[in-house]
């Protein structure tokens, strides 16, 4: 018992004097914390902007150049019925579409007049810029309305010659989307668990070097290990000062990320994501295990390198790799299977995903996440410990 | 009291200390002294456990300090050669730090620091941050927090390195009161003069073996030099005669 009151007290005095010499850092520290809050800073600017694009084409009035307006005056007053303001034309509708001083133009060309009449099919031009993204909604609606105009006197055409529509509208094709929230909320919100995976990789890798690295590198190591203290207390003291600024960084960003939800959702941005306080809560717990697997891999690299430098190489490399099937989740998603759960990283990328979109999470795939985690995270601890007994954690290598 | 037996250590394959025997007893200062390279470092550090020995003994009061590390701890108090302070922390507070590492803790240990404070002439610096103190008040930081638990052993690699006239001399006073108090010094050096007012007894080191090993007086007669100076160098010059591995010195890991 006081073995382990004596192991308790000694984890705890290296764990203060670490957290009061990196408190007292506070260029680090600030550079910590900023980094998770521009994330969210970030993303909230990409959502109102996207946002805004949408919305301003998905109802705004839409205002359409037409050259030659004169020679279909039935399609003409039945894009204004559908509330299409009708401009003039440019003179030359293909400069300006190119260079974007018309979204597009409608161009109805001669003839068109007579073939309509002779009920043949009367040609319609649209010139669009398909390499302008921001103009694809617009162009989008106009070829919708034009479609539906097509239709409509196909069919009074079919009807006149007594003929059912039907026969030559052999498909009837609607989607339904099931998706919770919207698709584009939802691309969003796979967004969230790579920039959450990233902080916990970097938020407080610079505490793992200054530690180890930093330590042997001052010359303050040696006189450190002499003291009457097991090598592993001192390596866990450290790793729980690394886990503790890590964790502050990762909650400084879940906060930020829940007040830039709140203001999205308040604003006019036609998007309405706003994943509840449990969900966050939900997250922050979900990454706990995590962070303490990351913390144990920055030990271990920082104890066998063998200069500062050389860690910082290495530890940057490192949030790269976790990152990566988070980055690729955003664009293709895939079905959780259980034993992805498993593997540290991945597993968590997928739940925090499901938490944020509020769909229903798996008890049972959180529970493997945490314990296969906590248990590589605790094997992770256990070879860092053996790397601190060993002669070389003086010289590193 | 410090015993070391048949101690070997290599690094790399390439053997640095090839089998040393010593005692430094209690009361007493022993100097270790060698050219770069000897292996005295080597030897120190397996002394205060942050080394394993590849074969051989060290023992502090009687306890080997590769199997009872922790209670070798607490009997040592150690400057070693690697002295560095952590910037952001104050004079005060690097002695605390290693106090309550030793399980100290409270006004005893406050007073305990303030005592330090006042005899290695702190005062001025005690409650600044480390950062851009001079080696003399570096030096006296290290020292201090290593003799805060007041060990019965204290061990100093090369205690005066670097320091100037005023600094160095204060340190010698320091080292001889330790001795008064009954406590064993073990120190390494390679200057002469400081090896010569300051030893009881004088061990000589030379490409990882012991090659003399008495008081300076023993030595000078044995030598049939004046100096010792002249006696480290004589004995050297034998050693490397006697030896077939002789002159390579080893850097130091």
């Amino acid at each position: 018992m006081l073995v382990v009151v004596r192991a308790v007290r000694n984890i705890w005095i290296v764990f203060l004097k670490e957290s009061i010499d990196n408190l007292r850092d506070r260029r680090s520290l600030f550079l910590a914390l900023i980094y998770p809050v521009i994330g969210a800073l970030l993303l909230g600017m990409l959502v109102s902007f996207v946002g805004g694009m949408f919305r301003g084409q998905g109802d705004s009035t839409l205002h359409l150049p037409v050259a030659g307006a004169e020679r279909a005056p039935a399609l003409i007053s039945h894009l204004e019925s559908k509330g299409v303001i009708i401009r003039p034309a440019p003179v030359d509708p293909r400069r300006a579409v190119r260079r974007g001083e018309a979204d597009a133009v409608l161009v109805i060309p001669g003839g068109h007049a007579e073939k309509f009449a002779a009920q043949r099919t009367a040609r319609l031009n649209m010139v669009v810029n398909a390499t302008r993204l921001s103009t694809v909604i617009k162009v989008s609606r106009v070829v919708g309305l034009l479609r539906d105009y097509g239709r409509e006197v196909g069919q009074q055409r079919l009807r006149a010659h007594g003929v059912d529509p039907g026969v030559a509208a052999p498909l009837e094709i609607r989607s339904t989307n099931v998706g919770r929230s919207r698709n584009l909320a939802g691309f969003f919100l796979n967004m969230l668990p790579p920039f959450i995976i990233f902080t916990i990789f970097v938020g407080g890798v610079y505490l793992a070097i200054d530690t180890t690295s930093g330590e042997r590198e001052r010359g303050s190591l040696e006189p450190l290990l002499a003291n009457p203290v097991p090598r592993w207390q001192f390596m866990l003291g450290k790793a729980m000062a690394t886990f503790a600024f890590t964790l502050t960084a990762v909650l400084v960003q879940l906060l930020a990320f829940k007040i830039m939800f709140e203001i999205v959702a308040a604003g006019e941005f036609g998007i309405k994501i706003n994943p509840g306080l449990g969900a966050f809560i939900g997250v922050a717990l979900l990454c706990l295990p995590l962070i303490g697997f990351a913390v144990a891999l920055q030990i271990i690299v920082a104890t066998v390198s063998r200069s500062y430098k050389e860690t910082q190489t290495y530890l940057g490399l490192l949030p790269l790799l976790p990152s990566l099937p988070g980055m690729i989740l955003v664009f293709v998603p895939v079905k959780a299977q259980i034993w992805m759960m498993a593997i540290p990283t991945f597993g968590q990328i997928l739940l925090i995903g499901r938490l944020m979109r509020q769909e229903t999470a798996v008890w049972l795939h959180i529970g493997v996440s945490v314990a296969a985690t906590t248990l590589i995270t605790t094997l992770l601890l256990a070879g860092a410990a053996h790397l601190y007994n060993r002669d070389r954690m003086l010289f590193g290598g | 009291m410090i015993e070391v037996r048949g101690l070997r250590k290599s690094f790399n394959k390439i053997e640095v200390l090839r089998g040393i025997d010593f005692t430094a007893r209690n009361g007493e200062i022993t100097g270790l002294i060698g050219p770069n390279g000897a292996g005295k470092t080597t030897t120190l550090r397996m002394l205060y456990t942050v080394l394993r020995p590849d074969g051989g003994q060290a023992f502090v009061d009687g306890h080997d300090a590769n199997i009872e590390r922790l209670t070798v701890q607490r009997r040592i108090g150690v400057l070693p050669d690697n002295r560095g302070l952590y910037p952001r922390l104050t004079a005060r507070e690097h002695v605390r730090y290693f106090g309550r590492l030793h399980g100290l803790g409270g006004p005893e240990l406050e007073s305990r620091i303030d005592r330090l404070v006042e005899r290695l002439g702190m005062e001025d610096f005690a409650d600044r941050r480390s950062k851009g103190f001079s080696k003399g008040q570096t030096l006296k930081v290290a020292l201090a927090r290593a003799l805060v638990h007041e060990p019965a052993n204290v061990i100093l690699d090369e205690p005066t390195n670097g320091l100037d006239i005023g600094s160095s001399r204060a340190v010698r006073e320091l080292i001889r009161e330790i001795r008064d108090q009954g406590r064993c010094v073990l120190f390494s050096s390679h200057i002469m003069g400081e090896v010569e007012a300051l030893c009881d007894r004088v061990i000589v080191i030379s490409d990882g073996l012991i090659v003399a090993n008495g008081k300076p007086e023993e030595l000078r007669q044995a030598t049939g030099e004046g100096d010792l100076e002249d006696v480290f160098l004589a004995t050297i010059r034998q050693a490397e005669a006697a030896s077939p591995n002789a002159g390579g010195s080893t850097s130091r890991a």
